[in-house]
C-alpha cells in the first residue's frame, strides 16, 4: 500500500473510532449525573491522539477535530473547540516526548490535562462573558475532570489500537 | 528537553485562531445559521435522529425490564399473556400520550390563538456541566428562525432558538446561564428579568433578577413572560418562585425560579414561529 493511501486509511480509522467516541458520549456518557454534574469526554480525545501521535500529526487532528466540534456541539462562542483542542493536543504531545513514555501513566496525566485546560477555557470564557462563581466553575471544571478520567478506559485502548495497527514509518 | 512548542506548533495555533476567527465571524454575520455549521448539522442530522431512536428504545426496553420484573412478582401466571400484550400496550401508551399531548396543544392553540406552533422532536439534550441546550428537528424549511420561543405542550418556555439550521434548530434552554428573558410577576404586574444563572443550573433553577428596590415578589408567584418590546409572547408560563434570596454583596434581591416545564423529560416541543404582539 502506498504511503499517502496508507496516511489517508489511517486518520480515516482514527476519524472512525472518534465517531464511535461520539457515540459513547451521547448515548451513554449523557445520560450519567452524579452530583449535577456528567462526563465530558470530548477534550480526552486531541490529548490521548496527540499522545500517540507527537507534536506535529496530534495537533493537525486536534484542529479537524475541534472544527467538528464546533460546527456540531453549543460552545461559549463559535471557534472554541478550534483553539482549545490543539492546545490541549500541544500540551499532550510536548508531555509524551519529554517526560512519559505514550502509555497508560502518561494517558492518565495528560487527558487529566487535557480535561483541565478546557475547563479553564470554560471558566475564562464565562469570566468574559459576564458570568461570575470562580469558586463554583472551578469546582464543577475538578469535578467534571474526575468523573470522566474513568472513560480513558475505553479511549486508550482504542486510540492505542489505531495506533498500534497503522504504525508505519515514513 | 525540547522546546516545548515548536515553529510547527505555533503555526497550527495560528492556524486554530484564524479558523476559531472566521467562525465566529461567519456565526455573527448570519442571520440564521452560518453555511458551514448548517451543512455539518445537515450532515449531522441523521446520526442524531439515529443516536436520539436508540436512546428511546434503551429508554423504553429499560422501562420494559422493570415493569416486567414487577409484573412477574405480582401475578406469575400472567407472564406470558402480558410479555405479548407489551408491545401492543407500549404502542398504545405512546399513541395515548401522543393523542394528549395533540389534545394539550389544540387546547393552547385555541387558548393562544395569538401564537403559531410548530412541533418538533428532540434530538439531543445536551447536559454539558457549563450549558444546556436542546437540538430539535425542525429548522428553517420549517419557518423557525433564530430568536423563536419553544414551549411545552402547555405553552410553558422551555427555551429560545439560538441557531436555525435547514432542518435543523440549536435551543438554549430558559436554564442556560446566557438566557436572559423579559418576566413578568403575574399576581403584582412587576416586571423583571428571568436569567439563567450557573449556581442555579444544575439544581435545574433559574434566577429573576431587577426587582427594584422594594421587590414584591413572595415565594409561589408565578412568572410569566412579559411580551416587552414584542421580542417573546406575552404569558407563557416561566415557572413559580421558589424562594427570595439576597444577591451576594447584599445589596439586592433575587428570586429563585422553579420552571414548570420538566426540561429532563420532555422528547417533544412547540416552536412558537409567529406571534401578534399585544400592547
Amino acid at each position: 500500500m502506498l504511503p499517502k493511501s496508507y496516511l489517508a486509511f489511517k486518520w480515516a480509522v482514527y476519524g472512525l473510532v472518534t465517531l464511535l467516541l461520539f457515540a459513547v458520549q451521547s448515548l451513554a456518557l449523557n445520560h450519567i449525573r452524579v452530583l449535577h454534574l456528567t462526563p465530558f469526554l470530548y477534550p480526552m480525545l486531541p490529548a490521548v491522539a496527540a499522545m500517540y501521535e507527537g507534536s506535529r500529526r496530534g495537533p493537525v487532528f486536534a484542529l479537524a477535530l475541534g472544527v467538528v466540534c464546533d460546527l456540531l456541539l453549543p460552545a461559549p462562542f463559535k471557534g472554541f473547540y478550534t483553539v482549545v483542542f490543539p492546545t490541549i493536543a500541544l500540551f499532550s504531545a510536548m508531555v509524551a516526548e519529554n517526560f512519559f513514555a505514550p502509555g497508560v501513566l502518561c494517558g492518565i496525566f495528560v487527558s487529566t490535562g487535557g480535561l483541565l485546560l478546557s475547563g479553564a477555557f470554560r471558566i475564562l470564557a464565562q469570566l468574559l462573558s459576564g458570568g461570575g462563581h470562580l469558586a463554583l466553575m472551578a469546582q464543577t471544571s475538578l469535578g467534571e475532570t474526575l468523573l470522566t478520567l474513568p472513560a480513558l478506559l475505553v479511549v486508550l485502548p482504542a486510540y492505542r489500537m489505531v495506533h498500534r495497527r497503522c504504525a508505519v514509518d515514513y | 528537553m525540547k522546546r516545548p512548542v515548536n515553529k510547527f506548533g505555533i503555526t497550527v495555533l495560528a492556524i486554530a485562531a484564524i479558523t476559531a476567527a472566521l467562525l465566529s465571524v461567519m456565526s455573527y454575520f448570519s442571520i440564521t445559521s452560518a453555511a458551514l455549521p448548517n451543512l455539518a448539522g445537515i450532515v449531522a442530522s441523521p446520526f442524531r435522529a439515529v443516536s436520539a431512536s436508540i436512546t428511546g428504545y434503551l429508554r423504553s426496553w429499560n422501562a420494559y425490564l422493570t415493569e416486567f420484573d414487577e409484573l412477574k412478582a405480582e401475578n406469575e401466571q400472567l407472564k406470558l399473556q402480558i410479555a405479548e400484550m407489551e408491545g401492543t400496550v407500549r404502542q398504545a401508551e405512546s399513541d395515548r400520550e401522543e393523542n394528549a399531548r395533540l389534545r394539550e396543544l389544540a387546547q393552547l392553540r385555541e387558548q393562544r390563538r395569538d401564537l403559531h406552533f410548530e412541533s418538533a422532536r428532540i434530538l439531543v439534550q445536551d447536559v454539558s456541566n457549563w450549558s444546556s441546550m436542546l437540538t430539535v428537528n425542525k429548522g428553517t424549511s420549517h419557518g423557525v428562525e433564530t430568536g423563536d420561543c419553544v414551549v411545552t405542550e402547555e405553552g410553558d418556555l422551555v427555551g429560545v432558538v439560538t441557531e436555525a439550521g435547514l432542518n435543523w434548530s440549536t435551543v438554549r434552554t430558559i436554564l442556560d446561564s446566557d438566557t436572559s428573558i423579559g418576566a413578568l410577576i403575574f399576581r403584582s404586574g412587576a416586571t423583571a428579568v428571568a436569567q439563567g444563572d450557573f449556581a442555579l443550573m444544575s439544581e435545574g433553577r433559574l434566577s429573576l433578577s431587577y426587582l427594584g428596590t422594594e421587590p414584591d415578589v413572595v415565594s409561589g408567584d408565578l412568572i410569566v413572560t412579559s411580551g416587552l418590546r414584542g421580542y417573546y409572547p406575552s404569558q407563557l408560563v416561566i415557572g413559580y418562585v421558589e424562594e427570595v434570596r439576597a444577591s451576594d454583596n447584599g445589596l439586592a434581591q433575587y428570586a429563585v425560579i422553579r420552571p414548570e416545564a420538566d426540561l429532563d423529560s420532555l422528547t417533544q416541543v412547540f416552536i412558537v414561529t409567529s406571534f401578534d404582539v399585544v400592547d
